[in-house]
């Protein structure tokens, strides 16, 4: 009686597995069917008022620091309040394996409701028609007004059927990052320097330097540098500034090997090999120009506006300022970044999903406690122009961030590709051109045919 | 066997495979299936979102034009250097082990401790001893020796040196209880006729110890060859984005690249398979060389 009992039981536990792993398989067929019987009836009922509508559940996928996560989860709950038919089930995934998890949930056709997507994953999701093209709902929706989100935001998330930033819109800007130029303002002062001004072309590459060698001080006489100029200078910047571009995207021309490429190239591996008024590789690899700028042992660094508070807790005196600009040119440029909320094509409650997705980008509530929690700049125009710009912490010049979303931002050197090993290939080899082994013409001299190469065989 | 089987004979039969089943299944479900798949794929182009198109032997001939594979390749066998260092070092320890001191319990377990220590939280340790500036290896170097370290993980030179070092602290451990149980397995006659006829410990050991445990060379290094061709979590942590110029780049680093950060499933599947088919032909060729120093009871 026992054996027979334990047999059956193993034998229960064992067809339940296969059955289970049966039912997987047959799960897409089915899902395609509620797919479509739900599309219709959401549409139906979205004009009746939300008592009697069926309980729905919508995942929603995305990564993060602690804060960040802290503040979708009070979103989410006020989300859930307005839409009480609606339960949300966040994961916050750690960032370094959120583009493995998701690919793959994507593949096994279990892809979240709502998820972040980055640059060139977008363009990939976008292609692969894995996200919803939202510009229907975008048409239809009460909830926002448009015209009252950055342009430059929305236009990352355009996809016309063969390129991005152009299109009809398949995702909702989580954030705009405007890469900005930063100094340490006691450090200046402290050498009767006037600061890096706010407003773009007004302080130039000479000046820069000038200021950065006044600024790097070795106090203790062992040879090293104690305080540096600058660290990190942005080569995006340098290169846009003088003219030059990675790639003209119209023509998928790699144009590192122009002389408004390589000599901005070369202005910034000579601010550590020539005027050495930036930490080198090694220095670099001992600390970093973060922890540097955090010390208080450097002048001018980069930020985004995430490192907000972090910066806040510092105790010196700290703004941001236009980078500067290229002699040859007189214009400053930096990269813009952008993370966005997509849409599984599959999902069973496309509205629900997109109205989460709405809310989470572009709530009032929900933007001011990002930006009050310096995570973010608004990505409503009308609050980043007005209450944002009014808040009595640093940066004191806040409309730099302003500045650089209108005006002289631009999107970072993937956003456009779809696969990035053109320009993966560049970083890991410009070590070369940052350590002095070859000059920034050589290298790119050397290095464009290959990442031309790279990029005609995965993005044409 | 013609004879009907009686109901015993058939309830015992049931319970056989039912028992069989768990590792068979899983074998079939997580194991062959996947790697059928993987030939599969490997003539595909696929990045796990849209539809796999056919490609052919595409994927294999662009394997061969692209240079990160030979550097690749390189760097894998040059970690191999680790594999005969580690052999005499865990020899020498298992000699030293070989003896029943008070407290050799203790010794042991202490040098087998890496072996089981998760290798992500001992490859983050080692970042940290082998920073340049304040790390504890140069510290001790500058200390002790008056040299001033190299920049350990930030060289290009100094990567693979790096991880060979890494590599030993982690496997020693291991070998040195096989060869401890290698060690205890030779019979103690040889070497009392050994002593009849003069010999003095160093030709016992070379003419002896050394022989008589070939067959625990030949595991160590057909699993060391493997290990090695395997490689991957050190580098992930410790060569980020393969290192500096691609220095600390392993093959399977390489494979999951493609797979996983570029997502050309299908050119990674190849590359793969192309390790898989790489270290068939190097173990085979192994055994085939076995039988002229291995010895056999």
């Amino acid at each position: 009686m026992n054996k027979k009992l334990k047999l059956s039981g193993l034998a229960l536990l064992i067809t339940t597995v296969l059955a289970s792993g049966c039912s997987d398989g047959g799960s897409v067929n089915s899902g395609d069917k509620n797919n479509s019987g739900n599309n219709q009836g959401s549409n139906q009922t979205s004009n009746v008022e939300t008592s009697d509508k069926e309980p729905v559940t919508i995942e929603f996928m995305g990564h993060g620091n602690p804060n960040e996560k802290s503040i979708f989860e009070k979103l989410i709950a006020s989300f859930e309040e307005k839409y009480p038919h609606v339960t949300v089930k966040y994961t916050s995934v750690p960032p370094g394996e959120y583009s493995q998890k998701l690919t793959t949930l994507i593949s096994s056709g279990k892809a979240p409701d709502v998820f972040y997507v980055g640059g060139s994953e977008f363009y990939r999701f976008a292609e692969a028609g894995t996200v919803l093209n939202l510009q229907p709902y975008l048409d239809e929706t009460e909830l926002f007004d448009p015209d009252n989100v950055w342009k430059q935001a929305l236009d990352r998330y355009r996809f016309d059927g063969a390129k991005v930033g152009a299109g009809d819109i398949y995702g909702l800007p989580k954030d705009v990052g405007p890469w900005a130029f930063v100094y340490n303002k006691d450090l200046f002062d402290a050498q009767n320097i006037t600061p890096p001004s706010a407003v773009a072309g007004e302080w130039t590459w000479d000046d820069m330097l000038e200021a950065a060698k006044k600024l790097t001080i070795d106090s203790n006489g062992d040879g090293k540098p104690d305080q540096y100029g600058v660290a990190a200078y942005s080569l995006e910047s340098a290169v846009w500034a003088n003219g030059g571009n990675f790639i003209d995207y119209e023509t998928g021309q790699v144009l590192v090997d122009q002389p408004a490429f390589y000599e901005a190239m070369q202005f910034v591996a000579d601010l550590t090999n020539v005027h050495q008024v930036s930490p080198n590789t090694e220095a670099e690899q001992s600390m970093n120009g973060y922890t540097r700028f955090l010390n208080g042992q450097l002048a001018m660094f980069a930020m985004g506006p995430w490192d907000q508070p972090a910066f806040w807790e510092l105790p010196f005196n700290w703004d941001i300022a236009a980078w500067p600009a290229s002699p040859d040119t007189g214009e400053t440029a930096t990269w813009l970044g952008s993370m966005g909320f997509a849409i599984s094509n599959k999902s069973k409650n496309p509205q629900e999903a997109f109205d989460l997705a709405a809310f989470l980008s572009l709530d009032e509530y929900g933007q001011r406690q990002n930006y009050e929690l310096g995570q973010a700049v608004p990505n409503l125009i009308d609050m980043s122009k007005g209450e944002f710009l009014a808040v009595d912490k640093a940066p004191a010049s806040r409309q730099v961030f302003l500045d650089i979303i209108e005006d002289y931002g631009r999107p970072d050197v993937p956003a456009f590709s779809k696969d990035t090993q053109w320009i993966d290939l560049f970083w890991q080899q410009a070590s070369r051109v940052w350590n002095g082994e070859v000059t920034a013409q050589q290298f790119t001299a050397e290095i464009q045919p290959k990442m031309q190469e790279l990029y005609d065989k995965f993005n044409k | 066997m013609n004879m009907k089987l009686t109901g015993y004979r058939k309830k015992e039969l049931a319970w056989l495979y039912l028992f069989v089943a768990p590792p068979v299944l899983g074998f079939l479900i997580f194991g062959l299936t996947p790697m059928l798949f993987s030939i599969f794929i490997s003539f595909q182009k696929w990045d796990m979102i849209s539809s796999p198109t056919w490609v052919g032997f595409d994927n294999y001939t662009e394997l061969f034009k692209d240079e990160k594979v030979f550097q690749s390749l390189f760097n894998t066998v040059y970690l191999m250097i680790g594999i005969p260092i580690g052999m005499a070092i865990s020899l020498l320890l298992a000699i030293l082990m070989n003896r029943s001191i008070k407290g050799i319990a203790f010794l042991r377990t202490m040098y087998y401790l890496p072996v089981i220590s998760p290798i992500i939280a001992v490859s983050l340790l080692w970042q940290w001893i082998l920073n340049q500036d304040y790390g504890l290896l140069n510290h001790l170097l500058w200390n002790w020796f008056g040299i001033k370290g190299p920049n350990w993980l930030g060289d290009a030179d100094w990567v693979k040196p790096s991880l060979i070092l890494i590599g030993l602290w982690g496997g020693v451990g291991g070998n040195m209880v096989l060869y401890l149980a290698g060690l205890q397995s030779v019979s103690s006659t040889y070497y009392e006729a050994a002593e009849i006829d003069g010999a003095n410990g160093w030709q016992k050991f070379i003419r002896i110890t050394l022989p008589l445990l070939s067959p625990i060379h030949f595991f160590v290094v057909v699993m060391g060859i493997i290990g090695a061709f395997q490689s991957f979590s050190q580098i992930y942590v410790l060569a980020v984005d393969g290192g500096p110029e691609y220095s600390g780049a392993t093959i399977v680093y390489y494979i999951f690249q493609h797979a996983f950060k570029y997502f050309n499933m299908g050119f990674a599947s190849a590359a793969a398979w192309l390790l898989g088919i790489l270290i068939f032909i190097v173990t085979l060729i192994q055994f085939k060389f076995a039988d002229r120093w291995v010895y056999q009871d």
